[in-house]
């Protein structure tokens, strides 16, 4: 060799030093820790929203909570600011959030849907918050509706903050109850006095052979199910659930329901024309159609109310709860301040009462919910009382029926529905194709869960 | 050796190959990614990964600096084994992030290491422990065997972006180049292997070579041994030829004229007695004349030591010289007074130790000899012993055959033994009349 040992020395620990210099700028890469370098004074903390309300309602109103909030918060933390991209609709809200992540320029606050939360957590993209809850002596958990939090968690971890929500209530038509000399029934009511009240309303009040008065219009498996007690899926959504005795039950109870209706197919517009007694509506819903004057116009042919959905033999009166979440990007380079302003939108009282004024949501803070003011406003936006009952709303949130939350459950939930609509247009034994379905559908599962 | 560089070359091409399938694979990812982005399907995308990507402009600007310090730590030239080993650590702990950054659908790196292990540690210990652990890695860094623990995105998620035909295409030069990458390891190894052989063959070549000029430098030996063997014979005849010319020149020449003056004086004694007492005092002269010629001729052929110095001194330097000459240990002990001997005796007891201490170095390779010198009732006793062969059955040499002619000349007597060592012991009778 024509190179002397001093000098593969010297080249060596030119190597190694260069080696070592090319693989740090990798690992800073990496962590992204250079995106904390920053020439510009101001922090700057970005905010993901989409511009139209979640509850498909245009009330002109999209940024005032969220400029409330960043007014606040930019007053308390001065030298931080809070910038958020607008415009964004909420269709295409989920494909913006899903670009951004995958352009690795996600905002570090953003909402996220309830459809896609399982995703997002599942791949890594929200921020665990437990530690960040943990350490925070300011944050209470429990100002928060328990249902409404646990929307938020995957596994046993707490992804998402909940922001605003919306249970599902029983929407009643008391003009015929009224008609028919039925009193409203109790916040406790069964199926069996559901069903009492509707086979008592179904008539054919025309005598034209067809009967033209129903008693329920969108009361779906999923409902019974929530309401009798039902947990379809185990925690990580392996395994379901569906020969236990409440599916059948519930199966067989929206079985005598549908009967009572010889086959005609009652919709919403039933309901709209004053010709239904009972439809399940998310919250929101109501208070989308009721501040429009064509809507008042739409429901004016007559009185209505709402109540908690009735419970089944195994269950209790709860529903549905439709969530926003609101969660931390897993790569924020502020996470300080990132919580900060997360626990601003939604956890602090004088923000989340504005979802009453500018949503058309719940606020996910009991105290807000439960609070005359809030009632104040529903009545004051509803032009009369509404039939609202705030204890009514506040339990339905609270005992709200959580969805499954895992991977693919869209889809499990798909294949449940399928499996019901089958079983209840089969004429074989329920129970037996109970088994065979459920079979089926842990084979799902468990494709699923490989992939 | 222009062929010991091919298995550097093919290195030096297994390095560049997997620039390319490193920036292939991260360009086909980072595409796809942007791809999505640009088609507006990223939610859809985002329903099929397992974990969050990493941004695409990250990928090939990561692949990139990761490879590169790979190939600087590959390239650090020692034969220190810690080094070594860390360099190893070090290398695979980039590879595997190389690894974990193109989704484990390529980790041929590590035979990029496999290569360097195999090449570099011919003198390091645990060498088949390493090359082990480095072909374990390989195996088991299987795509297959991570994606369910470490959520990780198969590389065909990110292709389906791509439309069929140029997908399949993609796979196809996908494969193409894995297959490369092994065929130029094999290569290489075959190579590596080749030259290492060839390496072996050389030396074996050499050692031959050494074998052969080491029997001929024996040979040669054996040659001047007989060489030196036989100038001692000349120096011997040489020696008897020039003895022979002085008597005869000297005692010869002498012995004539008396022969013939006394022939006279026969013829003579009656008819001139008074001539006769003249010529016997000419003859007389002759005689005294061929007595000097015989002295001279003996004093000629005493040694030069003894001329110019005392026999003590003489020998003392003799065994100096001697000593220095051929680092030889000889102990001398003499107890007797050396001085004022005849010449004929200093002259015999000097060569009797000159040519004992030549007998031990010649023939007996003594490396130690033991010389002693004592005075006992007018005899002197010489007794010399080396540490040398010795010779069990002793044949008489013209150096011990001489030596016993002058003894006997002086009435001394001259032993001998040869079974340890060898051992000689000399007597003389000293003529104290003569001294003085």
């Amino acid at each position: 060799m024509g190179i002397s040992v001093d000098k593969v020395k010297k080249r060596n620990r030119w190597m190694i030093l260069v080696g070592a210099a090319l693989f740090m700028s990798a690992a800073v890469i990496m962590s992204g820790i250079y995106r904390k370098i920053s020439f510009n004074k101001d922090r700057v903390i970005t905010v993901g929203v989409f511009s139209d309300s979640y509850w498909e309602v245009q009330n002109g109103y999209s940024y005032q909570i969220l400029e409330d909030a960043i007014a606040l918060f930019e007053e308390e933390h001065k030298g931080v600011r809070v910038e958020y991209v607008s415009g964004i609709l909420k269709e295409n809200y989920p494909e913006w959030l899903a670009e951004q992540i995958i352009l690795g320029k996600a905002p570090d606050v953003f909402l996220v849907f309830g459809e896609n939360f399982n995703d997002l957590a599942e791949i890594g993209a929200l921020k665990d918050l437990d530690e960040l809850m943990e350490e925070d002596n300011d944050f209470d958990k429990d100002s928060f509706y328990s249902s409404a939090l646990q929307c938020g968690q995957y596994g046993e971890e707490q992804y998402a903050l909940p922001y605003e929500c919306a249970p599902k209530l029983m929407f009643v038509n008391q003009t015929i109850l009224k008609e028919e000399g039925i009193e409203l029934p109790g916040e406790d009511w069964t199926w069996e006095d559901f069903y009492e009240i509707c086979s008592r309303v179904t008539k054919d009040t025309d005598s034209d052979g067809i009967p033209d008065r129903f008693g329920t219009v969108g009361y779906t498996w999923s409902d019974a199910f929530d309401s009798n007690g039902v947990q379809l899926f185990d925690r990580k959504g392996t395994e379901c659930n569906l020969t236990a005795e409440g599916v059948r039950e519930a199966i067989l109870f929206i079985e005598k329901l549908e009967g009572l209706y010889g086959g005609y197919n009652v919709t919403g517009k039933d309901f709209d024309l004053g010709r239904v007694a009972f439809q399940p509506m998310f919250f929101s819903e109501y208070r989308a159609y009721k501040p429009y004057p064509l809507s008042i116009k739409k429901y004016s042919g007559f009185e209505w109310e709402c109540i908690p959905m009735p419970s089944g033999e195994g269950g209790d009166n709860i529903s549905e709860l439709d969530t926003l979440l609101l969660a931390m990007n897993a790569d924020t380079s502020q996470p300080g301040y990132a919580w900060e302003f997360m626990k601003l939108l939604s956890g602090d009282e004088r923000i989340q009462s504005e979802i009453f004024t500018y949503s058309e949501g719940v606020s996910v803070l009991r105290d807000v919910t439960e609070s005359d003011m809030a009632l104040q406003l529903l009545i004051d936006s509803a032009g009369d009382h509404g039939g609202l009952n705030m204890r009514v709303l506040s339990s339905a949130v609270e005992n709200a029926a959580i969805t499954p939350r895992f991977r693919y459950s869209g889809e499990a939930v798909a294949e449940v529905d399928k499996a019901v609509r089958d079983i209840m247009e089969g004429s074989s034994n329920i129970s037996m194709e109970q088994i065979i379905w459920n079979r089926e559908i842990n084979k799902f599962l468990k494709t699923r869960s490989k992939e | 050796m222009e062929e010991n560089r091919v298995p550097n070359i093919i290195f030096a091409w297994m390095l560049n190959l997997n620039l390319i399938i490193i920036l292939y694979i991260a360009g086909i990812m980072a595409g796809g990614l942007l791809g999505y982005v640009h088609e507006n399907t990223a939610l859809e995308f985002m329903q099929q990964i397992s974990s969050v990507t990493m941004a695409p402009w990250k990928i090939p600007v990561m692949a990139v600096l990761l490879y590169g310090s790979l190939v600087l730590f590959l390239c650090i030239q020692t034969e220190n084994s810690a080094l070594i080993y860390t360099k190893i650590v070090v290398e695979i702990m980039i590879s595997l992030m190389i690894g974990y950054l193109l989704n484990f659908s390529y980790i041929g790196m590590i035979l990029l290491i496999l290569a360097d292990v195999i090449s570099r540690m011919t003198k390091v210990r645990w060498k088949y422990a390493a090359i082990g652990i480095v072909c374990g890695i390989f195996l088991l860094t299987d795509y297959n065997l991570f994606a369910e623990r470490y959520h990780i995105t198969p590389l065909e998620t990110y292709l389906i972006y791509y439309r069929g035909d140029v997908r399949s295409v993609m796979l196809g030069v996908k494969n193409m180049l894995y297959s490369l990458n092994i065929l130029f390891f094999i290569i290489y190894t075959i190579q590596l292997m080749r030259v290492q052989m060839s390496e072996k063959e050389r030396i074996l070549n050499l050692n031959d070579k050494l074998n052969q000029a080491n029997e001929e430098l024996q040979l040669a030996n054996s040659q001047m041994e007989e060489y030196a063997k036989e100038s001692v014979k000349n120096a011997e005849t040489q020696e008897r030829n020039r003895l022979a010319r002085e008597i005869h020149d000297t005692l010869g020449h002498s012995l004539t004229g008396i022969i013939t003056g006394l022939d006279a004086c026969i013829t003579l004694m009656d008819a001139a007695p008074e001539a006769v007492k003249e010529q016997l005092k000419v003859i007389a002269d002759v005689a005294r004349n061929g007595m000097t010629d015989v002295r001279r001729s003996v004093k000629a052929l005493r040694p030069d030591a003894l001329e110019k110095m005392e026999l003590e001194k003489a020998l003392v330097q003799m065994m100096e010289e001697t000593k220095k000459a051929s680092n030889i240990e000889i102990d001398y002990c003499c107890t007797a007074e050396l001085s004022h001997y005849n010449k004929d005796e200093e002259e015999i007891i000097y060569r009797i130790v000159q040519e004992s201490i030549t007998n031990a170095i010649r023939h007996g390779k003594a490396s130690k000899i033991l010389i002693a010198i004592s005075m006992e009732y007018n005899i002197m006793y010489i007794w010399i012993k080396d540490n040398g062969v010795g010779c069990p059955k002793i044949e008489k040499g013209f150096g011990l055959h001489h030596m016993e002619e002058r003894l006997e000349m002086l009435h001394g007597s001259l032993n001998c033994y040869g079974d340890n060592g060898f051992v000689l012991e000399a007597s003389i009778p000293i003529r104290w009349g003569e001294k003085r």
